[in-house]
C-alpha cells in the first residue's frame, strides 16, 4: 500500500511539474460540450485561437458531447512539450497540430504517434501525409504582405529579386520598415527560411538586403500582421498567407502577394500522440478536419486557402495556385528531418544572424 | 473377382501433388530468403549512399569539426517512403556532432572507408544500421569521423514480401502447367489400354485369335499374356470340340448296334437263340459302359493336365495299388500277374490321379488285347528317370502302328475304344515324360512310361491313397 501511494505521489508530482511548465507557455481555452460533457479532447496547437475556434465549434456541432480544451503555444514550445511527453511515455495531449510540420515529422519519426487510417486520410495527396501518422490539413502559401498606406502600388514587388531591388533603390523609405520571422523563435519561420535557402541562390542576397534595411524580426505571424496593419511595418516577408488574409478581412489595409518566382506552401500538420488519453475523439476530430465539411469551414473561416479551389480575392496571385507551377510544397515526410538537424540548424541560424545583424534574445 | 483398387489417376495426382507441395514450400522458403537478401541489398545501397552524403558534408574549420547534413541524403532515404530514419555524426574524438545521441554505433569503425552494415534495434524498432567513416585531415584535429545511419525495415519487408509473392506465383504457375502436362501425359499413356479394352469388347466371343494392336513396350507383357491366355483357351476349346465330336461318333456306333440287337431280341421267339441274343446285348452294354468310362476318364485327364498341382509321388506304391485295383475279379483265362519293384521308393513329381488312370488303362489294354498267360508291371529308377514298364506275352503292336495308336479312337477292334494308349500318352506328355514301346522279344511286348525322377523327397506322399 505504502509503495503504491509513493508511486502515485511520484506520478502526481510528475504531472504537476508538466502542467506548470506547460502553463508557462500555453494559453488554455475550454469549449464546453454543448450537448453535455461526456469526454474531453485536449488539443494542443501552434495555431491562432481565432483560426481554431470556428473549426472546434463546428466539430462540436457534429459531436456535441465532446468538451474541447485548446492549448495554444509557440511552435518551439509545443515541440518541446510534445517531445518530453513522448519520452515520459505518458501525456495530457490528445491531438497535436502545428504549422511546423518538421517538428511533427521528427516526433513521428521518433515513434511518438498513433497510426490512423480512414477514408478521409486516404484521400489526402501523398505530400501531406507520412506513415499514416502525421497529416496535413491546410494549404497555406508563404506570402509577401505590404501595407497599402505606406507602399504605393508601383512599389509592390512580386518576386524576391524585385524586392531586393526595391530595398536597394529606396532605402530611406523602407529601412526599419520590413519585418519577418525571428527564425530562432518561430518554428514555421525557420521552416520557410530553410526552404528558401535550399536550392535557391537569391536567399543569401535577400538576407543581406534585409540586414542592410534593418530587419524587424518577430516571433509570430500575428504580431507581424498587426504591426503591418498598424503601419509600424511596411513590408512583411514570408508571412503565413492565411493570417494575412484574416487580417485583411478584418479591415486591415494590406496587399497580399504570392511570390511569382516560387511559392513555398505549407500544410499545417496534425498527429495523435501515442499516449493520447482519448484517441477515439482525436480520430474523430482528425476526420472532421480532413472532411469536406471541415475543409469548407477551414476555407471560409480559418485558413482561406485550399488544395482545390481558387485564391481568396484579397490575394494578388495566379487564380489556380495549385496548378500554377510556382508551387514548392513543404512535403510532410522524412526529408523534413534534415530541417530539424541540430548542426544544420546552428549553422543556418548563425548565418541568418550574421546576415541580418539580429542578436539572439535571452529567453 | 476384380477388386476396385484406387484409380491410377488419383495415385499419380496424389504423388505429384505431394511432390509439388513439398517443392513449393521449399522454393517459397528459398524465395523468401533470397528476396530478403535482394531487398537488403537494394536498400543498403540507399542507406550507404545517404551515409556517404552526410559524411561528405563533414568539414573542419579553424580547428572545429562540423557537419551540414544535406537534404538530398534524407531525400535518398525517403525513397523507402514509410521508414523511420535515425542517424548521428561523431567527430574523431567520439563526440556527437548531430543526430540522435543514444543511437548505438555498431562498432568502433576506426580507419576504413568501407561502410559497415548490420542489423540492430533502436527505440524498440528493428533497424538496419550503416556506419561510414571519413578521414578528417585538419591539422588541429585529424582522425576518422563517423556517420551512423539507421533505418527501419518496413520497405525491405514489403519488397521482400512482394518478391517472394511473385516468385511463388511463378512457382504455382509452373506447378499448374506441370500438373496439367502430367495429367495429359497420363491420359495419353493409358490410351493404349483403352484401345486394347475396346478391341476386346468389340470382338466376336468366338474370336480367340491374338490381339493385333499397336502398344507401347510397357504393356507388351500384359497384352502378350492376354494373347497367351487366349491361345490356351482356344486350344482347350478345340480339344473339347474334337473330343465331343469323337465321343459322339464313338458312342453312336455301339448304340446303333445295341438298338438293332434289341430289335432282334424282341422279334426272336426261339428260346435258345433268344438266350444267345440276350448275352450279346449284355456284352454290348458292358462295352458301352466301359467306353463311356474311358471317355470320361480321358476328359478328366485333359482337364487335370491343365489344372492339377503336382506333388511328390512314390511311383512304386502307386503302381502296386493300381495293379491291385485294375485286375478284375474274374478273367476268362488264367493270367500270371507279376509286380517287380525296387527296394527303395522311386519318387517323381506328378498328379497321382492321372498317373493312376494312365497305368490302369495300360493294364486293361494288356489284359484285354495282349497277355495270353502273363502280365508284369515293373517299376525302377534309371539314372534320372523313373520308369514303369507294362509287359505281356501277347502279340504286341507292330512297329508301323506305334505312332497311330497314340491318337485316340485308333482301334479297329469291335470291343475296344482305343482310348487307353491315348490317355496314357496324354498323361505322360502332361508330366514331361515319354511313352515308348519295346518290340516283342522273349520277355514279351512292353509299353514303357518314362518320367523325370526326383532324387530326394522333403515330404513323402504315398501314392497309395487311391480310391
Amino acid at each position: 500500500m505504502i509503495l503504491a501511494w509513493k508511486a502515485a505521489l511520484i506520478i502526481f508530482a510528475g504531472l504537476i511539474s508538466l502542467e506548470i511548465s506547460a502553463a508557462e507557455a500555453a494559453e488554455k481555452t475550454v469549449f464546453p460540450a454543448p450537448g453535455g460533457q461526456q469526454t474531453i479532447l485536449s488539443v494542443h496547437g501552434a495555431t491562432d485561437l481565432a483560426a481554431m475556434e470556428p473549426l472546434i465549434r463546428d466539430f462540436q456541432g457534429l459531436s456535441p458531447t465532446v468538451t474541447v480544451e485548446y492549448n495554444e503555444y509557440l511552435t518551439n514550445d509545443l515541440f518541446n512539450r510534445a517531445a518530453s511527453e513522448c519520452d515520459a511515455k505518458q501525456g495530457t495531449m490528445d491531438l497535436v497540430l502545428s504549422s511546423s510540420a518538421d517538428h511533427l515529422v521528427k516526433l513521428v519519426n521518433d515513434g511518438c504517434a498513433l497510426n490512423y487510417r480512414s477514408v478521409m486520410t486516404h484521400r489526402l495527396p501523398s505530400w501531406t501525409r507520412w506513415r499514416d501518422e502525421v497529416f496535413g490539413f491546410t494549404f497555406e502559401p508563404a506570402v509577401i504582405v505590404y501595407n497599402r498606406d505606406l507602399v504605393p502600388p508601383e512599389d509592390v514587388r512580386r518576386t524576391r529579386a524585385e524586392l531586393i531591388d526595391l530595398l536597394r533603390t529606396k532605402p530611406e523609405q523602407y529601412n526599419g520598415k520590413i519585418g519577418s520571422f525571428d527564425i530562432s523563435q518561430s518554428g514555421v519561420g525557420y521552416l520557410f527560411a530553410s526552404y528558401d535557402a535550399h536550392g535557391t541562390t537569391t536567399f543569401g542576397r535577400l538576407l543581406e538586403a534585409f540586414g542592410r534595411a534593418g530587419l524587424v524580426a518577430s516571433c509570430c505571424t500575428t504580431d507581424l500582421v498587426s504591426d503591418l496593419a498598424s503601419g509600424r511595418l511596411a513590408i512583411g516577408y514570408n508571412l503565413i498567407g492565411s493570417y494575412a488574409v484574416g487580417a485583411a478581412r478584418r479591415g486591415a489595409h494590406l496587399a497580399i502577394v504570392i511570390p511569382r518566382d516560387y511559392t513555398v506552401v505549407l500544410s499545417r500538420a496534425v498527429f495523435i500522440p501515442r499516449f493520447s488519453r482519448n484517441p477515439v475523439s482525436a480520430f474523430r476530430f482528425l476526420d472532421y478536419l480532413l472532411s469536406e465539411r471541415g475543409q469548407k469551414k477551414s476555407r471560409e473561416a480559418s485558413f482561406f486557402f485550399s488544395f482545390e479551389g481558387t485564391l481568396p480575392e484579397e490575394v494578388d496571385g495566379p487564380l489556380w495556385l495549385a496548378s500554377s507551377g510556382l508551387l514548392r510544397p513543404i512535403t510532410i515526410g522524412p526529408e523534413l528531418l534534415a530541417v530539424q538537424d541540430r548542426a544544420k540548424r546552428q549553422r543556418f541560424l548563425s548565418e541568418w544572424r550574421r546576415s541580418t545583424h539580429i542578436e539572439p534574445e535571452d529567453r | 473377382m476384380i477388386r476396385p483398387g484406387r484409380s491410377l489417376y488419383s495415385r499419380i495426382i496424389l504423388v505429384i501433388a505431394l511432390v509439388f507441395g513439398v517443392g513449393s514450400v521449399i522454393l517459397g522458403t528459398a524465395a523468401w530468403f533470397y528476396a530478403r537478401l535482394a531487398a537488403d541489398d537494394a536498400y543498403d545501397r540507399l542507406l550507404v549512399g545517404a551515409a556517404l552524403q552526410i559524411a561528405e558534408s563533414i568539414y573542419a574549420q579553424e580547428g572545429t569539426i562540423s557537419v551540414d547534413p544535406p537534404v538530398s541524403a534524407f531525400e535518398t532515404l525517403s525513397l523507402s517512403a514509410n521508414d523511420r530514419i535515425f542517424y548521428k555524426v561523431l567527430d574523431p574524438h567520439g563526440a556527437v556532432l548531430t543526430g540522435y545521441d543514444d543511437l548505438a554505433a555498431a562498432s568502433a569503425n576506426t580507419g576504413s572507408h568501407e561502410p559497415l552494415i548490420s542489423d540492430g534495434e533502436y527505440r524498440g524498432f528493428p533497424v538496419r544500421v550503416a556506419v561510414v567513416g571519413r578521414l578528417v585531415s585538419d591539422p588541429v584535429a585529424p582522425g576518422w569521423a563517423h556517420v551512423v545511419v539507421a533505418q527501419t525495415r518496413e520497405a525491405r519487408i514489403i519488397l521482400a514480401r512482394d518478391l517472394t509473392l511473385k516468385a511463388l506465383l511463378l512457382v504455382f504457375a509452373m506447378t499448374g502447367l506441370a500438373f496439367m502436362g502430367v495429367l495429359f501425359a497420363v491420359r495419353r499413356a493409358l490410351e493404349p489400354l483403352t484401345r486394347v479394352e475396346r478391341e476386346l469388347r468389340s470382338r466376336d466371343p468366338k474370336d480367340l485369335t491374338p490381339l493385333d494392336v499397336e502398344i507401347p513396350r510397357e504393356i507388351q507383357t500384359l497384352v502378350s499374356t492376354i494373347n497367351r491366355f487366349m491361345d490356351r483357351l482356344s486350344g482347350r476349346i478345340a480339344l473339347m470340340q474334337r473330343f465331343i465330336a469323337d465321343a459322339a461318333h464313338q458312342i453312336r456306333t455301339p448304340l446303333a448296334g445295341l438298338a438293332s440287337q434289341v430289335d432282334l431280341l424282341t422279334e426272336e421267339t426261339q428260346p435258345g437263340r433268344r438266350e444267345h441274343q440276350l448275352s450279346r446285348v449284355r456284352e454290348r452294354t458292358a462295352e458301352l459302359g466301359r467306353l463311356t468310362n474311358q471317355l470320361l476318364s480321358h476328359a478328366m485327364i485333359i482337364h487335370r493336365a491343365e489344372v492339377a498341382e503336382f506333388e511328390t509321388i512314390d511311383l512304386t506304391a502307386l503302381a502296386r495299388q493300381t495293379l491291385i485295383n485294375a485286375v478284375p475279379l474274374s478273367l476268362d483265362r488264367d493270367v500270371d500277374l507279376a509286380f517287380d519293384d525296387p527296394p527303395e521308393p522311386v519318387l517323381m513329381r506328378g498328379d497321382g490321379v492321372s498317373l493312376r488312370e494312365a497305368l490302369s488303362n495300360l493294364i486293361h489294354n494288356a489284359l484285354k488285347h495282349g497277355a495270353k498267360t502273363r502280365l508284369e508291371v515293373r517299376v525302377f529308377a534309371e539314372d534320372d528317370a523313373a520308369v514303369i514298364e507294362v509287359i505281356d506275352d501277347g502279340p504286341g503292336i507292330p512297329a508301323s502302328e506305334w505312332q497311330r495308336v497314340r491318337e485316340p479312337f485308333h482301334t479297329q477292334s469291335a470291343t475296344g475304344s482305343g482310348l487307353g494308349l491315348a490317355i496314357a500318352g496324354d498323361v505322360v506328355r502332361a508330366h514331361g515324360g515319354e511313352l515308348r514301346f519295346r518290340e516283342r522279344s522273349e520277355d514279351g511286348f512292353a509299353v514303357i512310361l518314362r518320367f523325370k525322377r526326383q532324387h530326394e523327397a522333403p515330404e513323402l506322399r504315398t501314392g497309395g491313397d487311391a480310391s
